[in-house]
């Protein structure tokens, strides 16, 4: 039978973000936007997703960092660590957690769509013949991770899945644990595909110490206009997606 | 029209040392029932690793015992992986012909390159050279089957001259097929003068425009083999049965099943930044007939599921999108117990099928022939 997720969800709804549902969107042009994936090997992958989800075969991380020089809030950067998942048969990204260098920006994504999100120090740089990231915490390093040899590939070939959110969501004067599904549209200028490079990963730090890399997969560098939606969908964390999703808005 | 049944051998969890026996028993059961009622095809994919979504990573053994207990039926590879990190095409040569041997001239030869990632990075192939080598591996097999002795020098293998032996008793060799699942796939098969054989349900508009492509392209194409198989196949679900209403949700069943255990693999399209994956193989279909981020699949136009009417009803829809025949995925993970599986064919070949059989067969391409030993009705 599908495989359905397993994760208790409780310890993570104290520290969970709420959510104040309402027509918003953060629309951010001219952001760098590197991913790296890496397989993980795990005896339980049932217990890495909660119930409402189903993990993939293989369990795979993701490594997904932002980079604006401009937005709403100011400059920022965004560093998130997040989980290949399925919402019934589609394709998702099940958030661990996130580090970002602009607090007001964080509020913002905690608060709207549910964005698990610390403060860290993040650096975002490209070469011609590298794009390498790290991420710092409290001063020690969490992530360093790189992409080498890029070649240029179509912004078509590159694949960023909906984020899969664990939060607090408000309405009607109630707080209830709920996943909360972000869409984001990319409007690609350019994109590269190298080789992933990790050197440094804590991945107690970000909040799963289970998640540790054994394959490296694929790593990709892209430059493009970038639109978080509207949220749409949210699901209750304790049952399948299947029967556990209201849709909250018809845009 | 002609039919066949479609092979994943899926085996669901909790595994036992029982387990994988009684899912191949079974299937064994259903082909030589297929044989009986008069199935055109019997098809096994190759797949590796796929945890419970297929264990069929020997397919010419299955297909081996299929025709050991057939007479009639044609075995079908749907489809073998042209990647030579999971074998050599001279491997695929020999071990088809002696398949080709074994069955008294019934093998029909699908041919692929694999579309997830677990398989593709459990054989550390490249999934940038997947099409080029399955370009290559569809060249030179033909080759291989018909010269007595044969040598190559090409990019992504090269051999002196040798005796590739045994040689297919099909002259000049058995049909080939391709597996259409990515777009533009129809066209790779028309221009090498393959089968289509489509693994993906689509709309009816969809596929009519790739048939109609691929009906134009093969009239002037530039066959691989020694003749041309302009035969196109879909797919579908069956689920044939008298109270409609059971019909459909035994039917729904097995798609929905399909469908979330497809949509768990991870494709190579989702994963890497490669246009050589233009899109996800089975998924998007799947996909795109689920109504909400939650819903597996549904009942959608054209599946054949039901009554003998409704099933005929949608394989007419087929037929008249241009369609030679489907490929019937009849039972995924064992949702649905043996015996209406078995029931289901036995109704499908009594009230159905007929309706299907007669007629000529359609023209084919001029200054082309078939081969006797295709099958063709």
């Amino acid at each position: 039978m599908p495989l359905a997720g397993s994760l208790d969800i409780r310890p993570l709804i104290e520290g969970a973000s709420e959510v104040v549902l309402g027509d918003r969107q953060l629309r951010v042009d001219d952001v760098d936007i590197l991913q790296v994936l890496y397989e993980v090997r795990v005896a339980d992958r049932e217990a890495l997703v909660p119930p409402a989800l189903n993990p993939t075969i293989p369990p795979v991380i993701s490594f997904l960092v932002y980079r604006a020089k401009e937005s709403a809030f100011g400059p920022f950067a965004l560093a998130q660590l997040r989980l290949t998942a399925r919402s019934g048969v589609r394709p998702r990204a099940y958030l661990i957690s996130a580090r970002c260098d602009n607090a007001a920006l964080a509020d913002g994504l905690a608060s709207s769509w549910g964005f698990r999100v610390a403060p860290g120090e993040i650096s975002l740089r490209r070469f011609h013949d590298r794009v390498d990231c790290s991420v710092r915490e409290d001063g020690g390093t969490i992530l360093q991770v790189s992409l080498v040899d890029p070649v240029p590939v179509t912004g078509h070939d590159v694949q960023y899945p909906p984020g899969m959110h664990l939060a607090r969501v408000t309405r009607d004067g109630t707080s209830k644990p709920r996943i909360v599904q972000v869409d984001s549209e990319y409007e690609f200028r350019r994109a590269d595909r190298g080789r992933p490079e990790l050197t440094h990963f804590d991945p107690a730090a970000w909040g799963d110490a289970r998640l540790v890399p054994d394959l490296a997969v694929s790593a990709s560098f892209a430059a493009c206009d970038m639109t978080i939606a509207d949220v749409r969908y949210i699901c209750n964390p304790d049952i399948p997606a299947s029967e556990g999703t209201e849709k909250v808005s018809d845009r | 029209m002609e039919f066949g049944l479609f092979m994943e051998l899926s085996v669901p969890r909790p595994w036992t040392a029982d387990s994988e026996r009684q899912v191949y028993e079974n299937a064994l059961e259903q082909v030589r029932l297929a044989d009986e009622l008069g199935f055109d095809y019997v098809w096994a994919v190759e797949h590796h690793f796929l945890e419970e979504y297929s264990h069929c990573s020997g397919p010419d053994i299955f297909l081996s015992a299929c025709a050991a207990q057939t007479s009639r039926i044609r075995v079908g590879h749907g489809v073998i992986a042209c990647v030579p990190q999971y074998q050599s095409p001279i491997r695929v040569a020999e071990r088809a012909a002696v398949l080709d041997i074994i069955s008294g001239g019934r093998l029909e030869l699908g041919t692929g390159r694999s579309a997830t990632w677990p398989e593709l990075s459990g054989f550390n192939a490249n999934p940038d050279e997947t099409k080029k080598t399955w370009d290559e591996f569809v060249r030179v097999i033909p080759k291989m089957w018909m010269e007595e002795r044969f040598a190559w020098n090409g990019r992504m293998f090269s051999m002196p001259e040798r005796a590739i032996l045994p040689k297919p008793i099909q002259k000049p060799h058995p049909p080939m097929w391709v597996a259409v699942t990515s777009p533009g796939t129809e066209v790779d098969a028309a221009d090498r003068g393959l089968g289509c054989l489509g693994l993906s349900p689509g709309s009816f508009s969809e596929s009519e425009k790739k048939v109609q492509n691929y009906r134009k392209r093969i009239q002037v194409c530039d066959p691989v083999g020694a003749f041309v198989n302009d035969k196109v196949l879909t797919v579908n679900f069956l689920s044939c049965c008298e109270d409609g209403d059971l019909g459909r949700r035994n039917g729904l069943k097995v798609a929905s099943m399909f469908s979330y255990m497809a949509s768990q693999l991870l494709s190579a399209k989702e994963v890497l930044p490669t246009h050589s994956y233009p899109s996800e193989g089975l998924l998007p279909a799947l996909r795109r007939e689920s109504g909400s981020p939650g819903d597996a699949a549904k009942s959608f136009k054209g599946v054949t599921m039901g009554t003998p009417d409704d099933v005929a009803d949608a394989i007419a829809a087929w037929e008249n999108v241009g369609f030679d025949g489907i490929n019937f995925i009849h039972q995924f993970m064992e949702v649905v117990p043996q015996r209406y599986v078995l029931d289901s064919m036995r109704l499908f070949a009594e009230e159905v099928m007929p309706r299907f059989k007669q007629g000529a067969a359609r023209p084919i391409a001029p200054g082309v022939a078939r081969p006797v030993a295709a099958g063709v009705a």
